[in-house]
Order: C-alpha cells, then sequence, then structure tokens
C-alpha cells in the first residue's frame, strides 16, 4: 500500500506570540498534533498492510525551515521518503491550497493519503475534504483507526456523543485522522539525531494562485476578561459566590 | 529489536556506563529485592532481573514492566554484597531497551521529549526559567552581567518551574542574599542538568544535556555551584566530571552548614517538633549525614526527633529517577506510594514538621499528607525553608 502522510507546522504555544494588527509572529513553530498522529497511523497502517510511507511536509517559505525536526521525527518512526512541499501563497482562501496540493499529489499514485483532522492555527479543518474532492476520491474524517481490507479501507470513525462508526471506504481515499490508535511512538534522543543527519528530504515548490476573497483585516488579541478574586474565610466566599452566581442568573 | 540485538545494545550500553562484567558476580542473595521499595509488588526484583539476564529472558523482563519500578533509590546498590551497578547500569540500559522499543509510560515520554525540545520536562518556556526572581524583593544577579562569582546557583528545573518547589528556590536565594553569599544563576541560560534522564535510560538525551552545559559553565568565572537539587547535585558531582567538569558542587545543606556560625546569630526560636529525611541522593549516595541534622538541630526550641529508618537505610520517596514521573504507571503494581508510607513513619515518631534536603520531597510528601489524611498534623519543608522561618521569625 503507497500511504501518505501530511505533516504541518504551528506555532508553538508554550512560546509567546507576538502580535500586530497585520502579523503573527510566533517564536517557534511545533509540528501540529493531529498531524504527528497522522504520520503515527500512516506508520501503523504500514506495519498491518506492508507498504511504503511518504510523507508530506507542508510549510510557507518562510517556515521552511521549521519543519525539519519534524520529518526527521517521521524518519526515525520508519517514514521511508520525506518531500516538502514549500507552498507560495498569499492567499487566505483554503481551497486554493488544497487545489495546489492536489496538484502536486495527483500523479504520485498513492492509496491513501493521510493528514490530521485540523491544525490548530486553522480550525475549519477543511484540508483533507477539499484535498480529496479536488482529487476527486473520497473522504472520511474523524478517523482513530484504519485497517487495510479486500483492497479498500475499514476505517473507525468518532461520532458524536461518544459513539463510533466502521466505514468501508474505497481506494484510493483521503482519511483525517484525530488521534492513532496507539500512543505517538518515543524516540529515544540519539535516533533523532542520527535520523536528522540520515534523513533526505526532497523539496518542492508548489504555487498557490493568488485569489481575491478572503484577506486579513486586521490580528488582535481577545480582550483579557476581568477577574474578581473573592477573599475572607471560606464562608464569606461562599456567601459571596452564590451572590455572583445569582447575579449572573447561574441560582 | 530480536533478542540477540537487545542483548548486543544493554551490553554496550553497560560497558559503556559501568564494569559490564560485575552482574556475573551475582549470588542471587536477594538482598536487593528485600531492600526494594517496589520488591514487594515488581515481577522482576534486580536479582531476578540478573537470571532473567543470564537465562536470555531479557525480553520477558522488559514486558513485565519491572524496569520501571524502580526509584533509583540506590538501596539495592548499596547494599549489594557484590557491589553490581543495579541503580546506575543495569536497571537504566534495560530503560533505554524499552525507549528504544518506543514504548515508555507516556508521562515519562512526555517529560523526556519536553526535556529534549525545552530543556526541560514541564513543557515551559526556557525563556521563562527565571521568572521566579521577578517574585523575590532583592536582587538575584545573572552570571553573565555580574562576571566573577563564588557560587553559581542552579535552582534546576523543579526548582524554577514547578510552583510549590519555587517556594523553595526563593527561600535558598534569599538565605545565600542574607548571609552574604556572592552568587549568581544562569537565568535562561540554565538547561536540565539531567540525572533522570540518565537515570529514565535516555542516555543520548543526558549526554546532549551535559555537553551543553558544561559549555555553558566554561563561559563563565565561579568557584563552585550549589544547588539543592539533590539529583543535580549528584549528576553534577560524580557524571559531570566524566565529561570533564572539574569545578566543586555542594548541596545547599552543605553551604548552609558551612554558614552555620553566621546563621547561628540570626535565628529565632521556633516551636516545632522536627524529622528530618534523608534523601537517596543526598544521604545514601552522597553521604551527607550530619550536615542538615547538625543546621536543625542548631535552631533555638526545635525538638529534633528521628525516624526508624534513616540515614543509610531511609526510605525514598518515589520521586527519583524518573519515579515522579511515573506515578500512575507505578500505581497499577503498588496500592500504598512509599512517600505515604514515610509521612505515616513521620507521624509515628511525633513530628509536626518532616525536613528534607530534596526538592522532588516536598511535593512527593505534600501528596502524601493528602493520600494519608495526615494533612493538617504534619507539614512538609525544605531545609533552606525551615532555616529562612527561625531567621524571619
Amino acid at each position: 500500500m503507497k500511504i501518505c502522510a501530511i505533516l504541518r507546522v504551528v506555532p508553538d504555544l508554550v512560546e509567546d506570540i507576538e502580535i500586530n494588527e497585520e502579523e503573527l509572529i510566533p517564536f517557534a513553530y511545533i509540528a501540529n498534533e493531529r498531524d504527528e498522529h497522522a504520520v503515527e497511523e500512516a506508520l501503523i497502517l504500514k506495519e498491518k498492510a506492508g507498504g511504503t510511507v511518504d510523507v508530506l511536509g507542508v510549510v510557507d517559505e518562510d517556515t521552511a525551515g521549521d519543519i525539519d525536526d519534524a520529518l526527521a521525527m517521521a524518519y526515525a518512526k520508519g517514514a521511508d521518503n520525506l518531500i516538502k512541499a514549500i507552498l507560495s501563497r498569499k492567499t487566505y482562501r483554503r481551497y486554493e491550497v488544497a487545489k495546489a496540493l492536489a496538484g502536486f499529489l495527483k500523479d504520485k499514485n498513492y492509496d491513501v493519503i493521510i493528514p490530521g483532522i485540523q491544525a490548530i492555527d486553522a480550525f475549519a479543518g477543511t484540508l483533507g475534504g477539499m484535498l480529496a474532492r479536488c482529487m476527486r476520491i473520497p473522504y472520511i474524517g474523524g478517523a482513530i483507526e484504519i485497517e487495510a481490507q479486500d483492497g479498500a479501507l475499514s476505517v473507525k470513525k468518532e461520532l458524536g456523543g461518544g459513539l463510533l462508526g466502521e466505514y468501508r471506504v474505497s481506494l484510493p481515499a483521503v482519511v483525517g485522522v484525530v488521534s492513532a490508535e496507539r500512543p505517538l511512538k518515543f524516540v529515544p534522543f540519539a535516533r533523532l539525531k542520527k535520523a536528522m543527519k540520515e534523513a533526505k528530504v526532497e523539496e518542492v515548490d508548489v504555487e498557490v494562485p493568488e485569489v481575491e476573497g478572503v484577506k486579513v483585516t486586521r490580528y488582535y488579541e481577545p480582550p483579557k476578561p476581568e477577574i474578581t478574586l473573592l477573599e475572607g474565610e471560606p464562608e464569606e466566599i461562599a456567601d459571596k459566590l452564590v451572590e455572583v452566581l445569582r447575579e449572573v442568573s447561574v441560582l | 529489536m530480536d533478542i540477540s540485538e537487545m542483548f548486543e545494545t544493554y551490553f554496550e550500553r553497560l560497558s559503556e556506563v559501568a564494569e559490564s562484567e560485575k552482574y556475573k558476580q551475582c549470588l542471587q542473595c536477594g538482598t536487593c529485592g528485600g531492600s526494594c521499595p517496589y520488591g514487594i509488588a515488581s515481577p522482576f526484583t534486580p536479582r531476578k532481573m540478573i537470571l532473567a539476564l543470564r537465562a536470555k529472558l531479557i525480553d520477558e523482563v522488559l514486558e513485565s514492566g519491572a524496569q520501571w519500578l524502580c526509584t533509583s533509590c540506590y538501596t539495592c546498590s548499596y547494599r549489594c554484597p557484590s557491589q553490581i551497578p543495579l541503580t546506575d547500569a543495569i536497571i537504566p540500559a534495560l530503560r533505554e531497551l524499552s525507549l528504544l522499543e518506543g514504548n515508555p509510560p507516556e508521562e515519562l515520554a512526555a517529560a523526556l521529549m519536553n526535556t529534549a525540545r525545552y530543556g526541560n520536562p514541564f513543557r515551559e518556556s526556557p525563556r521563562k526559567r527565571d521568572s521566579w526572581v521577578k517574585e523575590v524583593e532583592f536582587e538575584v544577579p545573572l552570571i553573565s552581567k555580574k562576571g566573577d562569582v563564588d557560587v553559581l546557583f542552579i535552582p534546576e528545573c523543579f526548582g524554577a518551574y514547578h510552583r510549590r518547589c519555587r517556594e523553595i528556590t526563593k527561600a535558598l536565594a534569599e538565605l545565600m542574599y542574607l548571609i552574604g553569599i556572592d552568587f549568581a544563576i544562569l537565568g535562561n541560560e540554565e538547561r536540565c542538568i539531567g540525572d533522570l534522564t540518565r537515570l529514565s535510560g535516555e542516555f543520548g538525551l543526558f549526554e546532549d544535556l551535559m555537553e551543553k552545559n558544561i559549555k555553558t559553565f566554561e563561559k563563565y568565572s565561579f568557584n563552585r555551584i550549589v544547588t539543592h537539587d539533590a539529583h543535580a547535585f549528584n549528576a553534577l558531582r560524580r557524571e559531570y566530571p566524566k565529561a570533564g567538569f572539574e569545578k566543586d558542587v555542594l548541596h545547599h545543606t552543605q553551604l548552609l552548614y558551612e554558614n552555620l556560625d553566621k546563621l547561628k546569630d540570626m535565628f529565632n526560636e521556633l516551636d516545632y517538633t522536627v524529622t528530618y529525611h534523608d534523601s537517596c541522593y543526598v544521604g545514601r549516595r552522597n553521604g551527607i549525614f550530619e550536615e542538615p541534622r547538625e543546621v536543625i538541630k542548631a535552631i533555638p526550641g526545635v525538638k529534633f526527633v528521628e525516624m526508624k529508618r534513616t540515614r543509610e537505610n531511609a526510605l525514598c520517596c518515589g520521586g527519583g529517577g524518573g519515579g515522579v514521573w511515573l506515578d500512575s504507571f507505578i500505581r497499577n503494581y503498588l496500592k500504598e506510594r512509599p512517600a505515604e508510607d514515610r509521612v505515616k513513619e513521620a507521624a509515628s515518631v511525633g513530628a509536626n514538621v518532616i525536613v528534607t534536603p530534596c526538592i522532588l520531597d516536598v511535593p512527593m510528601f505534600e501528596d502524601a499528607l493528602k493520600m494519608t489524611g495526615l494533612e493538617g498534623e504534619l507539614v512538609v519543608k525544605d531545609i533552606s525553608e525551615l532555616v529562612l522561618e527561625a531567621i524571619k521569625g
């Protein structure tokens, strides 16, 4: 089975992010957690069904170097090929990004393409679905387990309310992963360092056309909520708390 | 990894960190298992691990999870009649195999990955490492600004980030300020010293941390290092010299003892019944028993009582060797944590304060007080907190 996992980087929220109206300036980037699970699930599927796992790192020109550690980590875990797609883009229309990626992926003959279902800097969660649409192949999101079954996939999907569904998906397909079926594999530091030295990354430039429609008017931090500390003896605090809850009609 | 690869990797590591042939001298006496805080619960005590190694059943040991049931308390190594390096080599090298297999307990894995990325296990920004200095009313100088100093103070990760342990860091810094010690910190240039990564079997990460830390130390001029982190003290004193680091390293109990005459003049009376917990890497591993006792006994009004298991025989708090990150894993094997056993012992000798010299003890024992219902009867203080209280009254 020829598998491709998609890996993106997002701002590392452990560090502060500088913000002004025109731009967000993260101090550091880190692999998108859902995509780390997508890579993990791709490797699990390879263990179960055989084949190869390519990891497609998707970055912008200004974050091109920030994905190298995450790609090396995927290599250390057993990925076969690493590709870095550097998007030249100004547009914020995700569809154009999906279309451009689909253009790159269409003749690669992957049986399964596995992105994480969303990235923390783009809650829309649309990449998988739009990618599948552009490639005219099926999409299923919310996956927590993937099995190969008679030339197709059996996918366990998380539904609302704690329910699960099992789906049969024909190949090729795009499968959006929520979390891999096992915790992310641990990679010792020495093995990661070795992978960083040995891993070969194929770089490709992917042109994303500029399209009018959506543009950023400003970035801003939401106003900080007002915090009132209730002070005094426990009984006093309890009385004050009841008063506050009454004021906001909770009681 | 197949079994022969496992053996090759295991003995390669063993020969790097200790005398790899030593395990052959095991008498199978069982002193180790009988001394181990987890001996009663572990499917493979150190004795049985060695038996399994001899029988080439290394995979069975790993599958059992026994390699993680070790708090690195050093009691087995201390008592072993054949002096087999159980704590520093036999067990960490087994742990390394689990790491290479990619499946250590999750909390520990997260702590190790965070340490590799951020230089601390808490997933905190390295740029906020010295944020505690903003919470004190005196100046804590940076060595990069102050230049030559006598003491380089290393708060280490718990002392820099852990909310409770930062109080200890601030207390010790204030004591150094009050005594007039010429000290400074590395600030945000400091990163994890790494003893818990070493004992967890993450040797590659430990070597990387050690190399980077030594490079940082070499940039500055100081006479000695002082730390209140027992594991940092151990690694700096015993492991870093193997990589060429040659400065004196003092545990804060030693620094306080060195300045006891000055401190005595500042002490006020405290009405406490105090017992002292000999933490593993201050006492048993590094032989510091008298200094902290002398400091505590010098405080007027303090009634000092000993627990039954003291000095070399003290019971571990369960936090060492990565144990602080293995709580939920160990809970699957053991009903009562060693820290719970220990606080009950302190209560049984009539103490109302447990004084410790190790920063890990404080959160471990405070949790144990909650679990045992002893909260309110006993309090836990680092020795620097007790000393500062005696000064401030």
